[in-house]
């Protein structure tokens, strides 16, 4: 009788009960809160299912290896560690693959009509980053490398796969943090926007209706595609492999002759792109790395970029109508923060609040479009000044 | 890693400024090339003058043409047509095409749901 207690032990610690923390705990209830967003809330479900679940697996340890069996058990529980299957799957982002996939399938889905009917609403795309940069400064003043610096404020330009690609190119440390950060303030956008939009603009700016942009022919958006993989190519060669497969997937989808592609690219592949894409994020957080005191400086960083692109972007629009005949409303402006198509939405939705006869989808979508641009462009200039170009 | 800019607050500050005025350079010029685009309209509209034209008999009637191009099953089209005669009475249809746009779609549901009977 006196050997139970010791075998007990003994099988308690061929489990991975004993080494299951308090963090571990803290991040499985991260894991879960995700999920319950995600089916509760509708927020990016299709993101934050995937990355809750690889959180909690990834917190959730397994048998020591040096427990006999503990090897062969490690291939099926440890799909986080190498030779785990989530493993590979950041692989897949660790060298890049998956970042320039995810811009195919956004290219495919994407009709760039209303940015090519209205150019002069593109710079409202560079307008609303000023939040990269005040991200930037205020992680230089928080102790952050210049590099990490980088990857915390390309979180401000709201764009998932771009910030993943800066991020894994100048800190790749960072990547949890900075992903989860971006994902969930894009999802978090109809609450985070539109107070700061009532803000900037008084009552009669935020009626402004538009007049109806151009129609577009199918010659200029097989055009664009081409042009811009062009422009890019040549003047900024470091985030040239996003922006080419973006318009590549837009150039299937424009064409009209390459139908089975273009959808493969917007659904199948996109569908499995953002499986691995999730898996691999969640699979970084796990607690000895997640929770420090970095990440919440990361999350507040995030938040701090986010009000001020989109605060940019508005005053960006209301110096634009000191200049402009036909005056443009400047809640379009938030929209040139990215994050396809939300912010073009919320951008929308604001101002039918004001006015339910004012519809500005269509206008919102040309500097929501640009912002894809915007935050590419600003992300490779800083690659190429910090000199991971 | 070989950078141009310093690791000083300096340097953020430095890399702040150069990166959001180049952007601001970089975006207008792809507004100012985008602004050239109607152009491509008048070289395509020259080219298919240039081009000599098909036999009377091959040419399909417009509407057709377009339900073709656009892949619609034709008896697709003539079940909105008749829903849409049916509705709002004998108009003459212009254009039916599929819509795939999610940003529309969007915006589609956000007015529709507006209108939703609050109890």
């Amino acid at each position: 009788m006196d050997q139970i207690p010791v075998f007990l032990q003994a099988l308690l610690d061929q489990t991975g009960a004993v080494h299951f923390t308090f963090g571990n705990l803290v991040m499985v209830i991260i894991g879960c809160t995700m999920i319950y967003l995600a089916i509760a809330k509708h927020y990016e479900p299709l993101l934050l299912i995937g990355i809750g679940f690889s959180c909690i697996v990834a917190n959730v340890p397994g048998p020591p290896d040096d427990v006999p069996g503990g090897q062969a058990i490690s291939a099926l529980l440890y799909v986080v560690k190498e030779g785990g299957l989530f493993h590979y799957a950041y692989q897949g982002v660790a060298l890049l693959i998956i970042p320039p996939l995810i811009f195919l399938g956004v290219g495919a889905m994407t009709d760039f009509g209303p940015m090519i009917a209205n150019p002069k609403l593109v710079i409202l795309g560079a307008g609303a980053h000023l939040g990269i940069f005040v991200a930037l400064i205020l992680a230089k003043l928080l102790g952050f490398s210049l590099a990490e610096a980088g990857a915390i404020g390309i979180i401000g330009g709201a764009d998932g796969p771009m910030a993943i690609f800066v991020t894994v190119k100048l800190a790749p440390h960072l990547l949890g943090p900075v992903s989860v950060a971006a994902y969930s303030y894009m999802a978090l956008m109809p609450m985070i926007q539109p107070p700061v939009m009532r803000l900037l603009t008084t009552k009669a700016e935020r009626q402004i209706s538009m007049e109806q942009s151009r129609k577009v022919s199918k010659l200029e958006k097989i055009a664009f595609p081409i042009v811009i993989a062009i422009i890019v190519n040549l003047f900024f060669p470091p985030v040239a492999p996003l922006i080419t497969m973006l318009m590549l997937g837009n150039l299937f989808k424009e064409t009209g002759v390459v139908d089975r592609l273009a959808k493969t690219a917007a659904g199948g592949l996109m569908n499995v792109i953002i499986m691995i894409l999730t898996v691999a994020i969640g699979s970084t957080m796990a607690a000895d790395k997640f929770l420090t005191l970095q990440t919440l400086e990361i999350v507040g960083l995030g938040l701090v970029a986010f009000l001020f692109g989109t605060g940019s972007g508005v005053v960006t629009a209301k110096i634009m109508n000191l200049f402009l005949k036909t005056k443009i409303n400047p809640l379009i402006g938030s929209a040139g923060i990215a994050s396809v198509p939300i912010a073009a939405r919320v951008s929308h939705i604001v101002a039918y609040q004001e006015n339910p006869k004012n519809l500005l989808i269509y206008h919102a979508m040309g500097p929501n479009l640009a912002g894809v641009f915007g935050t590419a462009i600003s992300g490779g200039i800083m690659l190429a000044l910090i000199g991971v170009g | 890693m070989n950078s141009l800019i310093p690791d000083t607050l300096q340097g953020a500050l430095l890399l702040s400024l150069i990166d959001f005025f180049l952007s601001f350079v970089v975006i207008s010029f792809i507004g100012l090339v985008l602004s050239w685009f109607p152009l491509l309209n008048r070289v395509g509209t020259w080219v298919s003058h240039k081009r000599p034209s098909a036999p009377a008999s091959k040419k399909k009637a417009p509407v057709q043409a377009f339900v073709a191009e656009q892949e619609i099953p034709v008896e697709d089209v003539v079940a909105i047509a008749a829903a849409i005669t049916a509705m709002v009475g004998d108009h003459h249809i212009l254009h039916i095409e599929p819509h795939n746009a999610e940003w529309s779609t969007a915006g589609r549901v956000a007015h529709h749901h507006s209108h939703l009977p609050k109890h």
